[in-house]
């Protein structure tokens, strides 16, 4: 036993079983790098790109394995696995899968298949798996910047392209200095409470009764936090950089920027605002409304005008963290969290899907811009209407699954009394209708453009068209639905992990 | 599930489920996606005419009753049923089904195999609206019926359809969301009271559910009304929220038409009967100077507008903005001649403007034109045509014995009791509506023949089978409205108990006076007794007395017209 660390061992010990998934994603990627990359791959003689197909092994064995993890608190209280910790990892490693099915060569996505790309896609899923559990303010930091590390790499993996260049130059030197922002809050808080305490229940009660002198501290540190975080999930005012990192990034990597790492921030959301500053909710709500309503408002707005459909997408899902923010807000915290789960369960799947049929048409050279879909309903009868399925769906018609995330969580937000921002949630998605449907116009009431196409193959028709049958018949599965959200929650005993099945309860 | 419930949600869903077959036929087939459609609707229509004998006419209950949960915890049950209202613009949905399906056969002359498949999912759409007793239910068929009128119009439209389409999209679209807040707010309201989780229309018209919100702010009350009243009056469309209207029906395709007049703005009228004035009377009582004249300046306004209109099809489009106003007219009238009135202006205007834009879309079919100046002496090479034109002509314009006349006699006597200048300045949209109408079709059919004209086909067999339907309900609601009257007797009666608790209170009393007296004048005191009527008494005191005099306040007025 090393000296220098008394009980670490014992500690790892009695909570590895905690973070048994991370490790295995840790673990997997760094083999991928070395030794199998170098040795084995030239041995057995395997294109490059076969590396998917063990990644995404692994992801569904984590996947597995972070549904099964006993519920508990360990390392310190600073890592905690919940209801809530588990239902966000779910999803974050659901768009990491969903990310490598997209990345594939069939569907002609432009990547550069190495084994370093599937790694990294394994590192920045197993920092969001921390980003999830961290209940400390200290891991928190810690997990996000293992996230975005490897997502700066990711994003700007078309390193060929000016525009790769610069959407990870760009994201590197916003994220650094948003995190500086994050840690310099942190700091803050810590001085305030008395240098004691980061864990984030602990933080709750020492800022209840935080003497005067020190508001000032712990308002600016609250800020701080909460402006690191917006940056994270995009938004309004800190969205500046997304539509150019979503341009400029690889689509398979922009599909996954777009869901896997705002859940996991939106998991951290919920926890900080949940537990941490709770108490002093009215430090903070006033800017996050400001926040939610700007983000609703702006990002419907600005995708009017977008030629690119990945700008748009971009834009769109700006206006899609402003409806979620909405449960952040809300002061019941669960049941936020549950409504918030599952929008983001829903949004997962329709932006993928919309994700999947841009790069299915960018690989096949028929572009990316919305002119480029016209007539796509002639063209390829079933992408145009998976598209449709949805677009409608984001744009949250019913009956298809964007309308009961739509309704779940705008429901929550009235019974919290935030009426007013349903009201302008509820109009800017009236406004969203709006973009959307200039691509369904493209689609169906445009003539195409001349040339041969090329049918669909196999692979693409399934893939898209399970997602849209998932997206269009999903509303008639509410009551499952909500069963599982019901399991998105804090656990309230620290003590004995009871194991609390995260599926099919 | 009662024989009587399986049947109507078969001839709901049929639509859709013949839809999905009909993906599977390869689009080159055109008639067999003609005779197809035609045949599901038909099927959908022979189911539905049986729940018109099987409807108990003596009782207000939600008849054809299913219920099954949903969604538990939020409250959400899959909940249909009919009363005597939904009950009569559900069968003219089946009704006006086979009659869209029949016209589009001469006009739709591309890609009809997605056609016909969004006509018969728009079909079970706007059926599910008419049955459902669940708001969460109701709100996803609301909003599911725009996305088919889309791509109708959207495709298969006039020179404008794209403007046309996004536009009636987004309007309804906004008016829609803003009454899921109003909706959300009632829900958590009982939520707070009784603590269940509640979406169904019934317990949104419960008296205690009235009642809390009338116990709430007056702003509260009045952003509620609002809410759902957009909603209601842009679907309708009521004044100033009218422009979609006129671009949606010059360039939808004829069926697009048939139904977007027949049906659709039956919507918002139904909108207002089953959810504003039941579960926000006394908002709207708040607001009441402002609908109406919001409502009779669509009346006056719409009629003018019409009289101007170059364009056939522009012409019958404003003339709907005229007659639904007069239908909210009668609505706001609150009593039960209005309210029958409204209802039966719905079934009339649903009847008389499809017939119109039939006919329109039929010399559009041949000339390809619908300017009124491109006409002139049809009569001469059309005698048919003229002959079935003039029906609908006069069946719109109100003339006895045509079923206009029984909507809006009503109406207006139903205003008249309420609000006696408002009624008097809505005379004027009528006899304006006379004016437009009839000049039209003098201008159409008589006067000199050009050259092209005279070659035009007068009506085949496929036409002649889908006017037939129209005439003889026209025909039949003006010359015997009885069994209609029947239909909606219990229903509008609790409805106008909802609004107003004390109106039959007041109106038997009356009664019993004016009989005492031996003075036949009972009608006039009836009229004021409403506007000296307490505000805020239980409605639960109520709630079993007038219902025995219910029947006897029926037949003592009802005797006299």
């Amino acid at each position: 036993m090393p000296s220098f660390a008394p009980g670490l061992w014992e500690n790892l010990s009695h909570d590895i079983h905690y973070i048994w998934p991370h490790i295995l994603l840790m673990v997997s990627g760094l083999l991928m790098l070395w030794p199998l990359d170098t040795w084995l791959l030239p041995w057995t003689k395997a294109e490059k790109h076969k590396w998917a197909i063990p990644t995404m092994a692994i992801l569904v064995v984590s996947l597995v394995l972070s549904i099964y993890t006993p519920n508990g608190l360990g390392f310190s209280a600073m890592y905690k696995v919940d209801g809530l910790a588990k239902g966000f990892q779910v999803l974050c490693i659901l768009a990491s899968i969903f990310a490598v099915m997209l990345s594939q060569k069939v569907l002609g996505a432009l990547v550069e298949h190495t084994a370093e790309y599937y790694a990294l896609i394994l590192f920045a899923t197993s920092g969001m798996l921390f980003m999830c559990g961290a209940v400390d303010l200290v891991t928190i930091y810690f997990s996000i910047e293992l996230m975005a590390l490897c997502i700066y790499i990711l994003v700007a993996y078309l390193r060929q392209q000016e525009r790769g260049i610069e959407a990870g130059m760009k994201y590197f030197l916003l994220g650094a200095f948003s995190s500086g922002i994050m840690l310099f809050g942190i700091s803050l808080l810590f001085a305030a409470t008395g240098g004691i305490t980061t864990n984030l229940t602990e933080l709750n009660q020492k800022l209840a009764v935080v003497s005067q002198d020190k508001s000032l501290l712990v308002y600016s540190g609250v800020l701080m936090v909460l402006v690191g975080l917006c940056f994270k999930v995009a938004a309004v005012p800190f969205h500046m950089w997304s539509p150019d990192v979503y341009d400029g990034a690889p689509t398979p990597i922009t599909a996954w920027l777009a869901t896997a790492p705002k859940a996991a921030s939106l998991a951290v959301f919920l926890r900080v605002f949940g537990t941490g500053f709770h108490s002093i909710s009215y430090e903070w709500e006033a800017p996050l409304m400001l926040i939610c309503g700007a983000s609703m408002i702006l990002g419907n707005v600005a995708a009017i005008k977008q030629q690119s459909l990945k700008r748009l997408l971009a834009y769109s899902s700006i206006a899609h963290v402003g409806y979620m923010l909405l449960g952040v807000l809300s002061r019941d915290a669960q049941a936020g969290a549950q409504a918030v789960w599952l929008y983001m369960l829903l949004y997962l799947f329709m932006n993928t899907g919309a994700f999947a049929v841009l790069i299915y048409l960018q690989g096949k050279n028929e572009g990316e811009r919305i002119e480029d879909f016209a007539g796509m309903g002639k063209r390829h009868p079933v992408l145009a209407f998976s598209m449709l399925v949805f677009l409608l769906s984001l744009a949250g018609i019913p009956p298809f699954i964007g309308f009961f995330g739509k309704f779940y969580i705008f429901l929550l937000a009235v019974e919290q009394g935030f009426t007013t921002l349903v009201v302008i949630a509820l109009l800017t998605s009236a406004v969203s209708a709006f973009y959307y449907l200039e691509v369904v116009k493209q689609m169906y009431f445009k003539e195409p453009a001349e040339g041969e196409v090329e049918p669909m193959d196999s692979y693409s028709k399934f893939l898209i068209s399970t997602a849209c049958a998932l997206v269009l018949v999903g509303t008639a599965f509410g009551p499952q639905l909500l069963k599982w959200t019901d399991d998105i929650r804090w656990f309230e005993k620290e003590a004995p992990a009871v194991v609390m099945e995260f599926s099919n309860k | 599930m009662s024989g009587t419930a399986q049947l109507m949600l078969l001839a709901t869903f049929l639509p859709i489920l013949g839809g999905l077959g009909l993906l599977f036929v390869p689009n080159e087939k055109r008639e067999v996606f003609q005779k197809a459609t035609v045949a599901i609707m038909v099927a959908s229509f022979l189911l539905s005419v049986p729940l018109w004998f099987q409807y108990n006419r003596g009782s207000d209950a939600v008849q054809f009753a299913y219920v099954c949960d949903w969604m538990p915890s939020l409250g959400v049950k899959f909940s249909v049923g009919m009363d005597g209202i939904s009950l009569l613009l559900w069968l003219l949905t089946t009704f006006t089904g086979p009659i869209a399906a029949l016209c589009s056969w001469g006009n739709i002359e591309e890609r009809w195999k997605e056609y016909y498949i969004w006509l018969l999912v728009l079909q079970t759409s706007m059926l599910g609206v008419f049955i459902t007793q669940d708001m969460f239910l109701f709100y996803i068929f609301w909003e599911v019926m725009l996305v088919p009128m889309y791509f109708l119009i959207a495709i298969w439209g006039g020179p404008q359809k794209l403007y046309a389409a996004i536009k009636l999209f987004l309007y309804t679209l906004s008016g829609s969301v803003l009454m899921l807040v109003a909706i959300f707010a009632i829900y958590f309201l009982q939520h707070k009271a009784t603590g269940q989780y509640d979406f169904s229309i019934a317990s949104f018209q419960s008296a205690q559910t009235v009642q809390l919100i009338a116990s709430q702010t007056k702003t509260f009350q009045i952003l509620l009304t609002l809410a759902f009243f957009l909603a209601f009056a842009i679907k309708v469309p009521m004044f100033p929220f009218h422009t979609w209207l006129p671009d949606a029906h010059v360039q939808a395709p004829t069926a697009g038409s048939v139904i977007l007049a027949g049906i659709l703005l039956k919507m918002g009228t139904y909108g207002f009967v089953r959810f504003l004035l039941p579960i926000v009377p006394e908002g709207t009582k708040e607001l009441m100077p402002w609908f109406l004249a919001l409502a009779l300046i669509g009346v006056v306004y719409g009629a003018l507008v019409a009289m101007i209109q170059k364009d056939m099809k522009k012409l019958v489009a404003y003339s709907s903005v005229s007659h639904l106003g007069l239908c909210m007219l009668g609505i706001f009238a609150m009593n039960p001649w209005g309210m029958k009135g409204a209802m039966f202006q719905m079934l009339n205007h649903g009847v008389s403007t499809p017939g119109l834009f039939l006919a329109v879309g039929i010399v559009y079919e041949r000339r390809h034109t619908r300017m009124i100046a491109d006409y002139g002496g049809l009569s001469k090479t059309m005698p048919i045509y003229a002959t079935i034109f003039m029906l609908m002509t006069m069946s719109s314009i109100g003339l006895p014995l045509l079923n206009g006349f029984i909507g809006e006699a009503t109406i207006l006597m139903g205003t008249f009791q309420t609000w006696p200048w408002v009624a008097v300045a809505a005379t004027s949209g009528i006899i304006l509506g006379a004016a437009y109408m009839l000049w039209m079709f003098q201008r159409v059919m008589f006067g000199p023949i050009s050259e092209v004209n005279t070659k035009m086909a007068d009506l085949n067999f496929r036409e002649i089978a889908y006017f037939t339907p129209l005439i003889i309900v026209a025909v039949w609601i003006g010359l015997y409205p009885k069994p209609f009257m029947d239909i909606m007797d219990k229903p509008v009666a609790k409805l106008v108990m909802q609004v107003q608790p004390d109106f039959y209170k007041a109106e038997s009393l009356a009664a019993k006076q004016a009989e005492a007296a031996k003075v036949g004048m009972h009608g006039m005191e009836a009229q004021e007794a409403p506007e000296t009527k307490e505000h805020g008494t239980a409605p639960a005191e109520h709630a079993s007395e007038p219902k025995a005099e219910v029947s006897e306040a029926h037949a003592a007025p009802g005797g006299g017209h």
